[in-house]
This record gives structure tokens, C-alpha cells and sequence, in this order.
């Protein structure tokens, strides 16, 4: 391996870091504002509801597949939950039901990924339309207005930070933990890299896309009320084209399109960051609001020719060798 | 039943099946007024699904054709509406805009051409970021506001005009696809990639050609689209989104590349504005049409992997 | 003492073609069982059969006393066959501890979930690479290892799963000489553990040494087995290659001495690939390519063809320099390429005859001429999909869509694997009319006989460089395979 490539591909994997350095510092530079810590930690605080979506997208990521549903699927939940409790149904139930709406949509989603072996990004358009339209059908396209009940709970502090950073951090800690700490993980990272081969070997491939996608699924749930309880009502466009920005912020954490690669931690965390560090960024440098999805875009555009700029350097390194012992490559 | 499955006219005769079963059931949909309102639905539906038709069969996809509709769509209305276009009240603003509305349909294509083949990245994801942009792009320009005051000329396309394009362009790609060396390299590129360029097929040309087509027609029915509403508007199209992906796989089109014409293109897009069609007139929801929509695109998908399994091809 | 292993009678053929015919063989415990055999003597197949990848059609198989009929990998697996496949089975983005334990990592319970316990599986896997002297940290991720040392690792997983009979399938192919004494103490290791081990490759040398036993493989079938004293390099070779050729290669005239050099390399070299490889190949004249899978055979025709690129030498048609020039290019100018796997890059699968035969060149009116100058055999040339056709019948399309334009230089890639002798006997009839037309073909051939049968001249390669070139009138078949080897 020549020097120049080594460090070309080490410069890739330290990307996600160097552009949030780079977002915040150009940021910074435009109003000083912005690196206030009170700002910061408002980023992180914004920054909860993405995260915890992204996270079940890079899951789903690591396999090959993606999840365009997300968004929709955050708005049906945030529907059922504000459904519930506009019914005066208890707030824990509410929620449970909620949270289980996005289990059986990502549930939904792997079955027919896994076991009917159908495309990943054509299943999840379709059911991107399915869950938005049963939602909107849900909500009668009005905004449901949240019980107070709700907006308190996201206000909560503990330790002097906000409840939503709290479910980040659980969420990211526990997939984590299983990512890189048990078997199931582990299997992960081999069935995205080279299905085939994974099955070969023994591991459950089947089982394992129906389980991410299903977590997935409850992901977005999850980030769907995260957000809502923030803002307090669910409005008829809740949730629009929000996948896109949870898969910018996976591939900007290092999670490839192509699979097998990526960390939920540090890899998303810093990705969510860096979305809402642009999305805040551009609101506190007054920037006309109508840019921000062609930001979004070029960001996400930008994301993903790294990615296939990397797989492109890893193939041409390991291309077999007739003589293996020749001189360099 | 092997025979059936993969038959080109498997969709076709789906369609007439369930409509014979369903017509009667739904209120007003022989009417003259609705059968208009039908066809001239159909129309630039048609030309769009034609494009992306092509993209297909390269065994890529195009998730950005309604937002180039838009943006071709405000284009154009910038050039010659009556207010503050660049061309106001000119006898040249009409054709002006509509050159400039199929150049813009063409650089777009361009771009997502050259994304996919010289970039290497999925199509899927550079289309739908691409949608995100050139979507942005055109709301942005219009600060989404509609532009109308559109020249008379211009808005006489629709009608007689609109069945004029629409003929024109099915009979044009039909040939393309059935007797040009364009439409051999187009199959053969779906097919296979590998054997193609071993055997000196351009399939990188071809592919960016593809796109290119798709960014064409795509401007072609934003004209149809805009003439019919008389107003440039940045969100055109976004409701025919499930529509065109839909009607493509629907006709036979495949989503793994190499298979599908413009006879099945027209027969899925008959059996989406048919569904679209009658499921207003029985009074769902706006929503609920989403739901079932989706819901078809699952069920043509399903029907596209079964038969490729059935074919005994790879379904990875 | 009765065999560990026994297979008996064992067939197996793909599409109609025999691959094994009736194979039996007895591996042994503490006993190294060498198989040697040229390119499609079947010894993959066999193998495959006894690692559960494919299914004998006739025959037995008995492991320890009890039937054996694997459905698959994971069964060969568990009744202890163990298997290093020449093409690895690892995940580079996996470390070599992740690699070892996928399937069966070691857990301890921690607040009732079972996690990794990194510490055992690290020293299981310290103890594992110890015993293959791969002197790396089990974190190091796989992508990182040359061949040489996931090859390693792949025998590493061998070992985990105490195998009864491990079985090594060309292993020393891509290791330096170093890793290659390192995997032979390893085998001596594993004989006194008590496992057999069966030692398929190509290096002869190494399987005398190895050897209690050998079986040599030929056409298929057992043609000598015995105790490895009693072979010598020689009596490998010549059973390896003997039989009577038959009248399956049509007779050809010797070329004149004035035909004119039509394709010319000089100097060929890409770093990794390729060193110094020349040649001239004259109009009319056949010249086969020998050589082993892996010395660069192909990738020299790709090199030709304008596919892949060359950082060094020259390539000239007719004098004419065409290095620089794209394959399309080479292809207007009349090239045209056979290549190895009709499947992958050659025909068109769900396309008809026809359409693949209109591929190189669309406007073409010679397309049904040349359906019928190959002696296509088909239902209907303009509508039955190219995928339903035999092998043979695919092979004549994916060579036809060529001749339509009429090439000056046909380079063809393994021409008649994997099909039937009368489909053979017509592509040579094919081939050798191209010749006396006055076309330079280049013929790359894993089969030796073959080549002898129809070139005037045979060169053959070794690790990316030609290292002999030998006329037809020194035409030895054992000579070629041993320069080969």
C-alpha cells in the first residue's frame, strides 16, 4: 500500500470529524454567536430527535439497505401517539403505542426486504407513501395540538441537561453496545460486507435484516415523539423528507451506502451534530430559509461521493496480485 | 402460469380485468366528462413515464423527474410571463420558453448522467438528492409563489397540443427502442453491463444518454403540465411522483434493468390514472390514494421479482 | 486400522457433461493424502462435494465409521471436515478474532446480556495464530493481512474447529516462500494431532514431501494412487497427461514462412500483474497461451484488448502502435475477444441469438449467415432467450457475435470449458478455418492437449511473465505442464 493512498483512505475515515470542525469554525467565523456554549448545547438538544433516527438508519445502513420510510414513519407514531392522548388515553400508553406503530412498520419493512427479497429503496419508498398517507389520514392533515403533559417531559432536566439528550445518549449507548460488543453485532458487519459469503458461514442474514429494520423503524418512532415533544403539536408536514437528513447524517458519520462500515458512536452522533450544526448555523446567520434543502442536498451529495470515492480507493487496493511479491502498487 | 407471469401483457390484462370487475361499481366514471378528464390526464403522465422507462432499462432509476418538471416549469414562466419575465410580451417568449424549459431538462439529465457513471454512486440515492435539489432549487427561484400570466400562445398547447406531443414522443421512442442502435446498446447495457462494454458497446454514453432522455421528456411534460394549469409553479409534479414510478413498473418495466417498452409504459400509466381516476371518484381521501398507491408499487415490485426468479435469474 | 475417510464410486457431471466419473479414495488418520491433476481434472468438484457445497450423483461417502452426505457447508463443518478454500471466505472489515468466532464467539453475562468476552476470545485466538506463527494482534483488521496471511487465518479457522480432516486446496498459490515452510510445519502438526489431511496442488514437489499418499486425477477419474514413495515428478506428470488424442482437432496445414506478424508485444509490465511479456503472433498462425489459473493469463489478454491498462511496453497491429487506444477502438480496428466466462461478460442471457449476435456489430446483415456458419442449434434464432441454450450453443453465440465483424485477431479465453465434446469439435473446426483465412488467434487454455491439438506454437506463463515459447515440432505435453508448474 504507497503512502499517498494510506493516507489518502486514512483521511476519509477521519472526514466526519474534520467537517465538523470545519462547519463549526466557518460557522463561528460569520457570527460569533454561534460558538456560544448556551448555542452548543441548544445544537445537541436539536440535534436529539435526528440522532436517535439516524442511528436506526445506520443500522440499517450496515447492511446495504436504507430506510426512506423514516420520515413518514416518524410523523404516523407522533399521529398515533397525539391521537391517543387527544382521547384522553394515559400519556405511558400513548407513547407504548406509539413506539410499537414503528416497530411493526419496520417490522413490515424487513419481511418484505428479508424474506421477499425485494430492493430495499423500492420497499421503503412505496411504505414512505403508505405511512405518511395513513397518517395524514390519521391527523385530517389539522395539527394536533400535544397536552401540556408532554412538553414538560421535555423540559425535564437531569444533571442540568434536557430529557431528549438523555434518550440520545441511551439510544446511541445501547446500540453501541451491541454493535460492537456482542455476536449479533459483529454478524452485522459481516452480512453487510459480503451477504452471500456471511450466509455461507453460518450467519443468520435473514434474521438479522428483519431485526434492523425493525429497530429501525422503532428509532424513528422514537425520534418522531422526541421531536414533537419538543414542538408541541404534529403538524401535517412533520417529518417531511426528514430521511434524507438522517442519511446524511449516518454518511457523514462514516456509515457507507454500500454497507458493512460505520458507527453508531462516534459515527452518527457526529453526523446528527453536523446536520443541526448547519441547520442551526444557517438560521443564526440569518440565512434566507429557503436555501436550507439545497444545502441539505449538496450536503448530502457531498456525503455520498466520499463514500463511493473510498469504496473505489478499497477496490483498487485490494485487487488480487498475480505476483505478490512485485513492487509496490 | 410461468408463461403468464412474465408475459409483457400480464399488466395490461390486469388492468382491463379489474376495471371490467370494477367499473360498474364506480359512480360517473363512463362519463364523457370524466373519460376527458382521463385522457388528458394520461397524456404528459405518459411522456414523463416514457423517460424514466428509459433510465430503467438501463437498470438504473430517476426519483428526480418531478422535481425537474417543476423546475422547468418555473423556468419557463420566468422567461415569458406577461409581468416581469425576461421575454414579456415578445412574440418570441412562448417558443423561447419552451426551448429553454427542454434545455433545462436536458442539463438536468446531464447531470444526474454524469453523477451515476463518472461518479460511480448509486442511482438511487444521487436521484433523490438531486429531486431534493433541483426541487429547492425552483421554490427558491419563486420564493414559491406561482408565476401565471403566461402568454396565450403558450397556453393553447393545451388540448389538441398536449395529444400532439404525447403522440410524437411514443412513437419516436417506440422506434428508438425497437429499431435504433441506441435502443440495442440501451437493452443490452440492462442486461449486462460487462458483456456490453467487453463487446465495445459505450455503456457509460449510453447510460448518461439515459438520463439525459429522462431530463428531456421530463421538460417536455412539465410544457404540457404548465400550459394546462397556465401557471409556472415550483411545486408541478410532486403529486404525479408515485404516479410515474408506478406506471413504469407497473408496465413491465423492470427495476433490475434490460426489459420494457413504451406499449407497456402506456398500459401502466392507463392503469395508474385509471386507479388514480377511481379512486377519487369514490371518495377516499387524498391520503388514503397515497396509501394505495403505495401499496401498488409494493405488489408491481413483487410481480418484477417473482417473475425474474421464475426466469431463474439472480435476484440479490 | 479402517480409513477415516472413504469415498466410494463417486460421480458427478454438470449439464450433461461427466466432471467425475466414478472417483474413490481413502484418507487416513496421522496420513497427508496429496491430489494432483491438471485444470478440470475434477479435483474442485471432488472437493466440493466433500465440504457439502454441491451434491455427488452417484457414489458414497463415509466419515468415521458412519455415512456422510453433507447438505451443506455448516454440516461438512460439524462432522469435523474442515476446509481452506483457495478462494478465502473472510470479512475484511472484521478483525482476525471477529473472523475466528463469528458463529461462536466466547460470552460472559454481563447484567443478563451476553457480550463478547474480549479477553478469552483474544487469547483463544492468540493461542489459534501461535499455532499458524501468524505473529499479528488478533484486533487487527483483516484488511490489513496480505493474501499470504489470510490464507493463515483461514487455516487458523480450520484448526479452531478440531477437525478430523482438513483439507487444503491449492494453499500455497499466493504465499512467499517464508509462509509457505510456515503452512508445512503446520501440516506436520496437524498429522500428529491425529487429523488427515488432503493436499490438493499444483506445486509437485511440495506434495511428494508432504505425502503419505497421493492420487492423481485425470479426465475425471483415479488414474494412479499409491503409496508417495513410489511416484516420482515424472511418473506425476505423465499420469496426469496420458491419452490418446483422438480425432477431435482438425488437421491443419504448418504456417507458411511469410506470413506477416499481425499482433506484436514488446515489453509488456504492470506492477502486480504482468513483467516483460512479449511475443509476435503472425496471420494464420494459432498460438496457445499454457499456464496455471493465476499466472496472469487472462489479464494479459484484457492488457491486449484494451480493458485493463499497462503502465509499460507496446502493443502494435500491423505495425501500427495501439497501446493508447480505448477497447472500442481496438475493436473497429479488428480485434475481438472470446472471454473466459460467457456468463459474467459474454452473452446476454435473456436475449435471443440474434440479438447477442448483432452485439459488436448492430447493423450488420451477416447475423443469420453466421448463426449458421457456427452451427448454432436453437429453437428460434430471433425469439428463444440465449439462457436456455447449452453450454455449447451459448459458447458458438458468444464466439459468432465476433465473426460477424469480420476480426483480424481473435483472442479467445478458456474457449471450450465447461462444454460438450461435439460442441469442441465444431469450435475447432471454427477456429482453424479463422486460421487458414489468414486470422491470428490467440488461444489461453488450461488444457494442455487442447492447445497441442490445434497451435503452432504454445507459449506459457508463470507469475505474470512468459517464460517459455515452444513450436510445435518440440510439442511435449509433460515438458509444457512441468515449465508451467
Amino acid at each position: 500500500m504507497t503512502t499517498s493512498r494510506n493516507l489518502r483512505l486514512k483521511l476519509l475515515d477521519a472526514a466526519p470529524l474534520l467537517l465538523l470542525a470545519a462547519v463549526l469554525l466557518a460557522f463561528g467565523a460569520v457570527s460569533p454567536r454561534f460558538l456560544a456554549p448556551a448555542n452548543l448545547l441548544q445544537i445537541l438538544v436539536q440535534a436529539s430527535s435526528l440522532g436517535i433516527v439516524a442511528a436506526g438508519m445506520t443500522l440499517v445502513l450496515l447492511t446495504g439497505g436504507v430506510d426512506l420510510s423514516a420520515g413518514s414513519l416518524m410523523f404516523l407514531s407522533a399521529g398515533v401517539a397525539g391521537w391517543l392522548l387527544l382521547r384522553a388515553v394515559p400519556l405511558p400508553l400513548s407513547l407504548a403505542a406509539a413506539l410499537a406503530t414503528g416497530l411493526l412498520a419496520g417490522l413490515a419493512n424487513g419481511l418484505l426486504v428479508a424474506r421477499l427479497r425485494l430492493m430495499p429503496f423500492v420497499v421503503t419508498l412505496a411504505t414512505l407513501y403508505v405511512w405518511r398517507g395513513l397518517g395524514l389520514d390519521l391527523t385530517q392533515t389539522r395539527a394536533m395540538n400535544l397536552p401540556e403533559g408532554i412538553l414538560r417531559l421535555a423540559s425535564a432536566r437531569l444533571a442540568g441537561v434536557q430529557a431528549p439528550v438523555w434518550v440520545l445518549a441511551g439510544v446511541l449507548a445501547s446500540a453501541h453496545m451491541v454493535l460492537s460488543r456482542t455476536q449479533f453485532g459483529r454478524q452485522v458487519y459481516a452480512a453487510g460486507n459480503d451477504p452471500a459469503g456471511a450466509r455461507r458461514a453460518g450467519v443468520p442474514v435473514t434474521r438479522i435484516l428483519v431485526v434492523l429494520y425493525s429497530v429501525s423503524g422503532l428509532c424513528a418512532a422514537l425520534g418522531g415523539l422526541v421531536a414533537v415533544s419538543q414542538l408541541g403539536a404534529v403538524s401535517p408536514t412533520f417529518g417531511n423528507q426528514r430521511e434524507f437528513a438522517a442519511i446524511a447524517a449516518a454518511v457523514l458519520g462514516g456509515a457507507s451506502l454500500f454497507g458493512g462500515r460505520g458507527t453508531v458512536f462516534p459515527g452518527t452522533l457526529i453526523g446528527a451534530v453536523l446536520i443541526q450544526s448547519i441547520e442551526n448555523g444557517l438560521v443564526v446567520t440569518g440565512a434566507d430559509p429557503y436555501l436550507f434543502p439545497l444545502i441539505t442536498a449538496a450536503v448530502i451529495f457531498a456525503a455520498v461521493f466520499l463514500d463511493s470515492a473510498r469504496r473505489r480507493n478499497l477496490e483498487i487496493l485490494h485487487h488480487r496480485k498475480i505476483r505478490p511479491d512485485a513492487g509496490p502498487s | 402460469m410461468r408463461g403468464l407471469l412474465t408475459s409483457r401483457y400480464l399488466v395490461a390484462a390486469l388492468a382491463a380485468a379489474c376495471f371490467l370487475v370494477f367499473a360498474p361499481l364506480i359512480p360517473g366514471i363512463a362519463t364523457a366528462g370524466n373519460l376527458s378528464n382521463l385522457l388528458w390526464n394520461m397524456l404528459p403522465l405518459a411522456v414523463v413515464t416514457i423517460g424514466e422507462t428509459f433510465v430503467l432499462i438501463t437498470g438504473g432509476i430517476d426519483l428526480s423527474v418531478t422535481a425537474i418538471i417543476a423546475l422547468c416549469s418555473v423556468t419557463g414562466a420566468l422567461v415569458m410571463n406577461g409581468r416581469n419575465g425576461y421575454l414579456a410580451g415578445s412574440a418570441a417568449a412562448a417558443p423561447a420558453a419552451i426551448f429553454a424549459m427542454l434545455l433545462a431538462g436536458v442539463l438536468l439529465g446531464l447531470v444526474n448522467g454524469f453523477a451515476v457513471t463518472r461518479l460511480g454512486m448509486p442511482p438511487f440515492i444521487v436521484t433523490l438528492t438531486t429531486m431534493m435539489f433541483f426541487g429547492g432549487f425552483a421554490v427558491w427561484l419563486t420564493r414559491s409563489a406561482n408565476i401565471d400570466a403566461l402568454p396565450p400562445a403558450f397556453n393553447r398547447l393545451s388540448g389538441v397540443g398536449t395529444l400532439a406531443v404525447a403522440v410524437v414522443v411514443a412513437l419516436a421512442a417506440d422506434w428508438t427502442l425497437r429499431r435504433g442502435i441506441f435502443g440495442r446498446w440501451l437493452y443490452a447495457t440492462g442486461m449486462n453491463p460487462r458483456a456490453s462494454l467487453v463487446a465495445g458497446v459505450p455503456v457509460h454514453a449510453v447510460t448518461i444518454a439515459a438520463y439525459t432522455v429522462s431530463g428531456l421528456l421530463a421538460g417536455a411534460a412539465s410544457v404540457l403540465y404548465t400550459a394546462r394549469l397556465e401557471t409556472g409553479s415550483p411545486v408541478l409534479g410532486q403529486r404525479i411522483f408515485l404516479d410515474v414510478i408506478a406506471a413504469a413498473v407497473i408496465g413491465g418495466t423492470s427495476l433490475f434493468g434490460g426489459r420494457g417498452t413504451v406499449a407497456g409504459t402506456l398500459a401502466g400509466v392507463l392503469f395508474v390514472a385509471l386507479l388514480d381516476n377511481s379512486l377519487n371518484l369514490l371518495g377516499l381521501s387524498f391520503f388514503l390514494v397515497l396509501t394505495v398507491k403505495g401499496a401498488v408499487i409494493l405488489a408491481a415490485a413483487l410481480l418484477d421479482s417473482a417473475a425474474r426468479r421464475v426466469l431463474g435469474e439472480a435476484v440479490e | 486400522m479402517t480409513p477415516l475417510l472413504l469415498l466410494d464410486g463417486i460421480s458427478k457431471s454438470f449439464s450433461g457433461v461427466p466432471v467425475l466419473r466414478e472417483v474413490s479414495l481413502t484418507a487416513s488418520r496421522s496420513e497427508v493424502l496429496g491430489i494432483a491433476g491438471e485444470n478440470g481434472a475434477g479435483k474442485s468438484t471432488l472437493m466440493n462435494i466433500l465440504g457439502g457445497v454441491i451434491a455427488p450423483d452417484a457414489g458414497n461417502m463415509v466419515l468415521e465409521d458412519r455415512v456422510y452426505l453433507p447438505r451443506d457447508p455448516s454440516e461438512a463443518s460439524a462432522r469435523g471436515v474442515a476446509f481452506v478454500h483457495q478462494e478465502l471466505n473472510l470479512f475484511p472489515n472484521l478483525s482476525i478474532a471477529e473472523n475466528l468466532f463469528l458463529t461462536d464467539f466466547p460470552r460472559r453475562r454481563v447484567l443478563g446480556l451476553p457480550l463478547i468476552d474480549r479477553r478469552s476470545a483474544a487469547q483463544a485466538a492468540r493461542r489459534l495464530l501461535d499455532a499458524v506463527e501468524l505473529p499479528l494482534s488478533p484486533d487487527t483488521p483483516v484488511e490489513r493481512l496480505s493474501q499470504g496471511e489470510r490464507q493463515l487465518v483461514e487455516v487458523a479457522k480450520a484448526l479452531d474447529r478440531d477437525a478430523r480432516i482438513v483439507i487444503f486446496d491449492e494453499p500455497t498459490t499466493s504465499l512467499a516462500a517464508r509462509e509457505s515452510a510456515r503452512l508445512f510445519a503446520i501440516i506436520e502438526r496437524l498429522q500428529a494431532r491425529g487429523a488427515a489431511v488432503i493436499y490438493i496442488s499444483h506445486a509437485l514437489a511440495d506434495v511428494r514431501r508432504l505425502s503419505s499418499r497421493i492420487l492423481i486425477l485425470r479426465d475425471g477419474e483415479a488414474a494412479a494412487t499409491g503409496p508417495a514413495e513410489e511416484f516420482t515428478e515424472e511418473r506425476m506428470i505423465s499420469c496426469m497427461v496420458g491419452r490418446a488424442i483422438g480425432q477431435l482437432y482438425p488437421a491443419r496445414r504448418p504456417l507458411p514462412p511469410d506470413s506477416q506478424p499481425l499482433l506484436e508485444a514488446r515489453g509488456l509490465a504492470h506492477p502486480g500483474i504482468l513483467e516483460n511479456a512479449g511475443f509476435t503472433l503472425h496471420s494464420g498462425e494459432v498460438l496457445g497461451i499454457a499456464g496455471l489459473m493465476g499466472s496472469g493469463r487472462s489479464e494479459l489478454a484484457r492488457i491486449l484488448f484494451g480493458l485493463d491498462p499497462c503502465e509499460r511496453g507496446q502493443i502494435l497491429l500491423s505495425g501500427l502502435p495501439i497501446q493508447h487506444l480505448s477497447s472500442r477502438e481496438r475493436i473497429r480496428l479488428g480485434l475481438a475477444f472470446l472471454t473466459e466466462n460467457r456468463r459474467d461478460d459474454g452473452l446476454l442471457m435473456p436475449a435471443s441469438v440474434l440479438a447477442n449476435l448483432a452485439l459488436v456489430d448492430p447493423r450488420s446483415s451477416r447475423l443469420e449467415p453466421v448463426a449458421a456458419r457456427v452451427g448454432v442449434r436453437c429453437a428460434n434464432l430471433d425469439r428463444q432467450p440465449v439462457r436456455q441454450l447449452s453450454g455449447g450453443n451459448q459458447q458458438k453465440v458468444a464466439l459468432g457475435k465476433w465473426l460477424v465483424s469480420q476480426p483480424r485477431v481473435f483472442l479467445l479465453d478458456e474457449p471450450t470449458r465447461g462444454i460438450d465434446v461435439g460442441a469442441r469439435a465444431e469450435i475447432y473446426r471454427i477456429v482453424a478455418a479463422l486460421a487458414a483465412a489468414g486470422v491470428g488467434i490467440l488461444m489461453i487454455s488450461s488444457e494442455i492437449e487442447e492447445l497441442t491439438g490445434m497451435c503452432d506454437r504454445i507459449l506459457v506463463m508463470r507469475r505474470g511473465e512468459i517464460s517459455a515459447s515452444i513450436a510445435r515440432p518440440d510439442f511435449d505435453r509433460e515438458q509444457i505442464l512441468r515449465v508451467a508448474l
